[in-house]
């Protein structure tokens, strides 16, 4: 018996380039697609066209991947001045980016170096406050309020700690009126990384210390165990590991449904995979 | 510096180091197995993004040496923009003045080529005004400028740039490799319009006066002006029909005076 498709209202996709065609022209039922902003800051082109297209039939919600929220040395006016152009012709249902830093001066008074990557800040009161700054302009100048990602992070300040990394989120959406997108995943990542006795118990004492209200969506995703560097890596190439779906069952018992989010970014399988994993979700979200 | 600036200062500290560590060209011996995992996503982003952006270069190098060169890049030009789309201008001078390339000499301009392509392929989009060529009758050439489509550039090359592309972007068709190394052999350079066809970027080749044409366009003449720059040999009409044949023109516009 073929299984019944569930409510998919709350829960989207990743649009991404080897499934433009069978989405745009088969338009599986979802709630809305993401895509990260950065590939959409160009003036025109083809990769525009497309997200005029999936607009025109899905709710869009834009994650960036490049603000470097976190970064001392503040945004780049360009980029927010792109990201605004883009929100402006998508009309995204949701903004969001990651409580990260990727931008500074490698060298005292060198050019600004952009990482292009996810790097993690110290939790720190001052790290915080830089944080907040930036989210803050950010917001003003979109006049709308983002959500900001937890990472899965492959370093740490460790001696320089003052806060944990719950009150750092906690503290950046309640000073900055930012909701905050839970990366279940990325919890699972790091609770792996950490060495964690029971990862799945760290993880659900994580969501456990989150108050209810701040967050906005969640993102799922498969993750790696890398031989060569002997960590775990948030790859989003694979399918949601078995306990990454049991912390998601525990966030939305204590949140209720929230829009969720299948990531599969490396090895993107066939669409009607990813649609699997989306029905996964949806199905947790309505037993919840 | 009060004691919140002080702790700010001290974040940029931690980061900045944290940067210089991704940013230098070997990773220390001691570098953790995150500070690898970074660098490792580092390189992999580069070798996408300039593999996306130079498909010729790529093609020209092999694909294991292209990734090398692109992780190489990535550390003497880091880029500077959160969209690796708009990295890459300094690669043609960096090519060009690379010791292990010295063999290569026209990679630096098959590059130059690529970049050119991909910005074109990421202009804005147009619309060609067909009613504004009705201004090219009835009025001055003097009071005449025409715009050229959004993403059109012109490249000239001591080197036979449109073969060698045509070459490699025809997968494997010898012929087209034939042409290109006979040419190269002559010593045949070739100048090039770079303009897009739908949402692709394509390439024609382009004679002398043509390019003087062009190039006067670009830098503000009218068409009168434009017309003197082209010199002898210069025909307006062949320009016109390879230009609207090639998508390089979006408008005739009158300018009053």
């Amino acid at each position: 018996m073929q299984a019944v498709t569930p409510d998919m209202a709350l829960t989207g996709i990743g649009l991404r380039q080897p499934h433009y065609r069978e989405l745009l022209e088969g338009r599986p039922a979802l709630g809305f697609v993401e895509v990260h902003s950065e590939n959409f800051f160009a003036d025109g082109g083809a990769t525009l066209a497309v997200l005029d297209a999936a607009r025109a039939i899905y709710a869009v919600s834009l994650h960036g991947v490049g603000l470097g929220l976190g970064s001392a040395a503040g945004l780049d006016p360009w980029h927010l001045d792109r990201l605004a152009r883009l929100a402006q012709r998508v009309q995204p249902v949701r903004i969001s980016d990651h409580a990260s830093f990727a931008r500074g001066h490698a060298v005292s008074g060198g050019p600004v170096l952009h990482a292009n990557d996810l790097l993690p800040v110290a939790f720190t009161q001052a790290a915080l406050d830089i944080m907040v700054r930036n989210v803050m302009q950010v917001q003003e100048r979109l006049r709308r309020g983002i959500l900001v990602e937890n990472l899965a992070a492959y370093l740490s300040f460790d001696d320089a700690v003052q806060i944990s990394e719950v009150d750092f989120l906690v503290g950046l959406c309640r000073r900055s009126g930012c909701q905050l997108l839970l990366d279940v995943n990325n919890l699972m990542v790091n609770a792996l990384n950490q060495r964690a006795a029971d990862p799945l118990a760290a993880c659900c004492d994580f969501i456990d210390a989150l108050p209810p209200g701040l967050i906005g969506e969640i993102h799922l995703a498969g993750y790696c165990e890398h031989s060569a560097f002997g960590i775990v890596i948030d790859d989003h190439g694979s399918r949601v590991r078995g306990p990454v779906w049991a912390a998601y069952a525990h966030a939305l018992r204590r949140f209720g449904p929230l829009p969720t989010l299948i990531e599969w970014d490396t090895d993107v399988p066939a669409l009607a995979v990813l649609l699997g994993e989306a029905h996964t979700a949806a199905r947790l979200q309505a037993a919840s | 510096m009060n004691g919140s600036s002080a702790c700010e200062a001290a974040e940029a500290d931690r980061q900045r180091d944290l940067l210089a560590r991704l940013a230098a060209p070997r990773a220390d011996a001691a570098a953790s197995p995150g500070l690898q995992a970074y660098r490792a996503n580092a390189h992999a982003s580069a070798e996408r993004a300039l593999g996306s952006a130079c498909p010729t270069v790529r093609a020209l190098l092999g694909a294991e040496d292209f990734a090398h060169l692109a992780r190489e890049y990535w550390h003497a030009h880091p880029p500077q923009r959160g969209d690796l789309g708009e990295w890459g201008a300094a690669l043609p001078e960096w090519l060009a003045d690379h010791e292990a390339l010295a063999t290569w000499p026209y990679l630096a301009d098959c590059a130059r080529l690529d970049l050119a392509l991909h910005r074109c392929e990421r202009a804005a989009d147009a619309v060609f005004d067909a009613a504004s060529l009705a201004r090219l009758s009835g009025s001055e050439p003097t009071q005449l400028h025409l715009r050229l489509m959004p993403g059109v550039q012109l490249l000239g090359s001591r080197w036979p740039l449109e073969s060698i592309h045509a070459a490699h972007a025809a997968g494997g068709d010898e012929s087209a490799f034939d042409i290109a190394r006979e040419r190269l052999q002559q010593g045949q350079g070739e100048a090039v319009v770079i303009a897009r066809d739908g949402w692709r970027g394509v390439v024609q080749c382009i004679d002398a006066p043509g390019m003087a044409f062009m190039q006067a366009l670009v830098r503000g003449a009218d068409l009168a002006q434009a017309i003197d720059a082209a010199g002898e040999g210069f025909d307006f009409a062949d320009w016109l029909a390879a230009a609207l044949r090639g998508r390089w023109l979006q408008e005739v516009i009158l300018v009053e005076r």
